[in-house]
């Protein structure tokens, strides 16, 4: 059977201090949020203009709808952006997301298969980018980290090239003893 | 560190060509990529050919006659263009192509396994196809077909004693012991038919008939139903009924022909099943028309899937799965085991199961495992969810549409057991055995379907909470594998914790090779 009682000094990954995003996150969040109300608004008041009597149906509640439907989104972008964080520490990295279901995701460097750097034309201008760290056999990335600034992603990639899981083995060796 | 000289490493290279019998495994393997691949795009001009063209008869053996030159032609050519060459640095080269010439590159230490493979047309000459798998990958597999068997073995064994070599180190002197130990298992073909019942192979040939659903359904009330019904009518004399017992018969029939199609498509596939395991790796031959062997080393195996689903719960059979690598998600999954890589074992009684799995985890015992299920709040979750919410809706629709209420309770009868059953499946267990460190993870509804891992080999480990189950101290576990993942719901927040901190542990301290 499983006996748990030698490992005294488990490092915990409930005790990890998460370091929250860049600054400019929420704005960038809030500005992608906006680019797809934008054109949805754009399409709905265009169907309205040219379609009478979708207008006399529907206006009044597109009118009280979609500014609530904004805002509430804007609220909930708010309040994900702050419960998001991301630690790296000596042979893992830490992330942590999620509103309703909150997520904390470990994943060793050991198993990093490789890695992206994603920079979309919002985050070029806010100096911003996103990491994606793969694993083997995942769907897709097994981190997503987005809002972060430009050289956070780049001191990162670094920081899992770098990492020689026997040079971490023996570290983690000499820490046991 | 060797200190070879210039002369040592610039060595010849030899190219060698196959046997002009190759030409035969050229003609059916594109052939089959033909209808694999081309007659889908090809399915816009069929459709054209079959409804504007008139003397379709006469086109069609033109357009045959074209493509069987344009085969035979491109297969020849093909022949002529494919050599390979086995290099002292350890590794093969292959050139092939013929409009698009290729050189491709497979390094003995990237071999995941040489599998022999005979198929019936070479049987009379003697020869082999020699297939080398690449980790994960379908692109970088290599074949050498029309080989004789003693060189196909004599490869394989070169590239495992190279591997073995490279491993030395790894290898403790226990394991060596025990590896001459050699375990084995045949299923009788009776057997095997009971994986045709159990598997869903009916289904994926019923699927490759759905472009022609229109024709099929058009020559069936043409031909079968209205022949049926006039057959009731006048020999049983049910007049009222006739069609819909004609309609019956011919369900009954389809049905039928879809088992008999999925237990010849298992008996195909698995036709005197044999497997060895010896020194950490296992050998598995079977096959009808192509008698496959497949060979897998056991530090390849990522987790071992046990699964049993309804039919396998009437015939008390279980099917085993153990997984290699996949390159991500569910169609590289497919792609793993279309290409081979994941080795079956379709049709197992419990003892026989308790018996394999000991060959890999000698402490494995099925009926010993002591799994902890997930809390009580998980059942009332899903009861809310899954069994009341759609009652109440079912409820509402029959109100509104003036249809018997009563639909409603038996909804929320039938999905509240259901729900219930899927609550008790859920399980997990935790074994130390040597130092070494594992996990089972059950799961299931009517069928059941267990994964067994060592943590080591996980990728990464996450937790997943709600509100509420934040303040009832629950969380739910996801360990994501190279192969699959395993996932555990509702249980409580410490061990949950635990189990991902002492995961990670395993993963950033153990210094095996988890590939």
């Amino acid at each position: 059977m499983f006996n748990n009682q030698q490992i005294m000094d488990l490092p915990k990954h409930s005790d990890i201090s998460f370091k929250p995003l860049a600054n400019k996150a929420l704005l960038h969040t809030q500005l992608s949020s906006l680019l797809f109300y934008i054109p949805l608004i754009g399409a709905l008041i265009a169907v309205c203009y040219f379609n009478e009597t979708f207008a006399n149906n529907a206006q009044t509640y597109l009118l009280i709808g979609m500014p609530i439907l904004v805002a509430v989104s804007m609220a909930y972008n708010m309040i994900s952006v702050r419960l998001r964080g991301f630690a790296v520490r000596n042979h893992d990295i830490a992330f942590k997301k999620g509103v309703i279901w909150q997520q904390v995701t470990v994943l060793p460097l050991a198993r990093v298969q490789h890695m992206e750097i994603h920079q979309g034309p919002i985050e070029r201008k806010l100096s911003l980018a996103s990491i994606k760290l793969f694993s083997a056999g995942g769907v897709s990335a097994d981190l997503q980290i987005s809002g972060l600034t430009h050289d956070d992603c780049k001191n990162m990639r670094q920081f899992v090239q770098n990492y020689r899981q026997d040079d971490a083995t023996t570290q983690a060796a000499l820490v046991d003893e | 560190m060797s200190n070879t000289t210039i002369e040592d490493q610039v060595s010849p290279i030899y190219w060698q060509k196959v046997s002009p019998w190759a030409l035969l495994y050229f003609v059916v393997h594109f052939s089959v990529r033909f209808v694999k691949d081309g007659l889908l795009n090809l399915l816009p001009m069929l459709v054209v050919f079959v409804t504007q063209v008139e003397n379709k008869l006469f086109w069609a053996q033109v357009a045959g006659g074209i493509a069987l030159i344009s085969l035979l032609i491109y297969s020849f050519l093909y022949y002529l263009n494919f050599k390979f060459c086995i290099s002292s640095d350890n590794e093969i080269l292959l050139n092939k192509g013929v409009f698009k010439k290729e050189r491709l590159t497979l390094k003995f230490g990237r071999v995941q396994n040489v599998n022999i493979a005979e198929p019936f047309y070479f049987t009379p000459v003697n020869l082999v196809n020699c297939i080398f798998d690449a980790a994960g990958s379908v692109s970088q597999e290599v074949v050498l077909p029309g080989v004789t068997k003693d060189y196909a073995q004599q490869m394989r064994k070169q590239i495992f004693d190279f591997k073995a070599q490279q491993q030395q180190e790894i290898q403790n002197t226990e394991q060596s012991e025990t590896d001459t130990i050699e375990n084995s298992l045949s299923i009788s073909n009776k057997e095997i038919a009971k994986f045709g019942l159990m598997s869903n192979m009916a289904i994926l040939a019923i699927a490759a008939f759905a472009p022609f659903i229109n024709l099929i359904v058009d020559f069936l009330e043409k031909q079968i139903i209205a022949k049926v019904e006039g057959f009731y009518q006048q020999e049983l004399g049910m007049l009222a009924s006739a069609a819909t017992f004609a309609m019956i018969t011919l369900i009954v029939l389809l049905v039928l022909v879809a088992v008999m199609l999925s237990v010849t498509m298992s008996l195909i596939r698995f036709y005197n099943f044999e497997l060895y395991f010896k020194g950490q790796k296992f050998k598995r031959i079977a096959g009808l028309l192509e008698r496959h062997q497949l060979s897998m080393s056991m530090d390849k195996v990522q987790s071992i899937v046990i699964k049993q689903n309804l039919m396998g719960r009437l015939l008390k059979r279980f099917t085993v799965e153990c997984l290699q690598a996949s390159s991500g998600g569910i169609a590289a999954g497919v792609a793993a085991k279309k290409n081979k890589q994941t080795l079956v074992l379709p049709v197992l009684n419990s003892e026989q199961v308790d018996s394999v799995c000991q060959w890999i985890y000698p402490w494995f015992n099925s009926k010993k495992l002591a799994f902890k299920r997930a809390e009580r709040a998980l059942l009332y979750k899903n009861l809310g969810f899954y069994s009341l919410l759609p009652s109440v809706l079912v409820f509402g629709f029959c109100f509104i549409a003036d249809i018997n209420t009563l639909i409603s309770l038996g909804v929320l009868v039938v999905f509240s057991g259901l729900v219930t059953l899927s609550y008790q499946r859920y399980g997990y267990y935790m074994h130390e055995d040597n130092g070494r460190f594992y996990m089972v993870v059950r799961k299931g509804m009517i069928g059941v379907h267990y994964r067994v891992f060592e943590l080591y080999k996980a990728q990464s480990a996450r937790s997943i909470s709600t509100y509420l189950m934040r303040k009832s101290g629950l969380k739910s576990l996801y360990i994501q594998l190279a192969s699959g993942f395993a996932f555990m719901p509702y249980i409580k927040q410490q061990d949950a914790d635990f189990i991902i901190d002492f995961t990670i542990k395993q993963i950033e301290s153990d210094t095996r090779s988890w590939m």
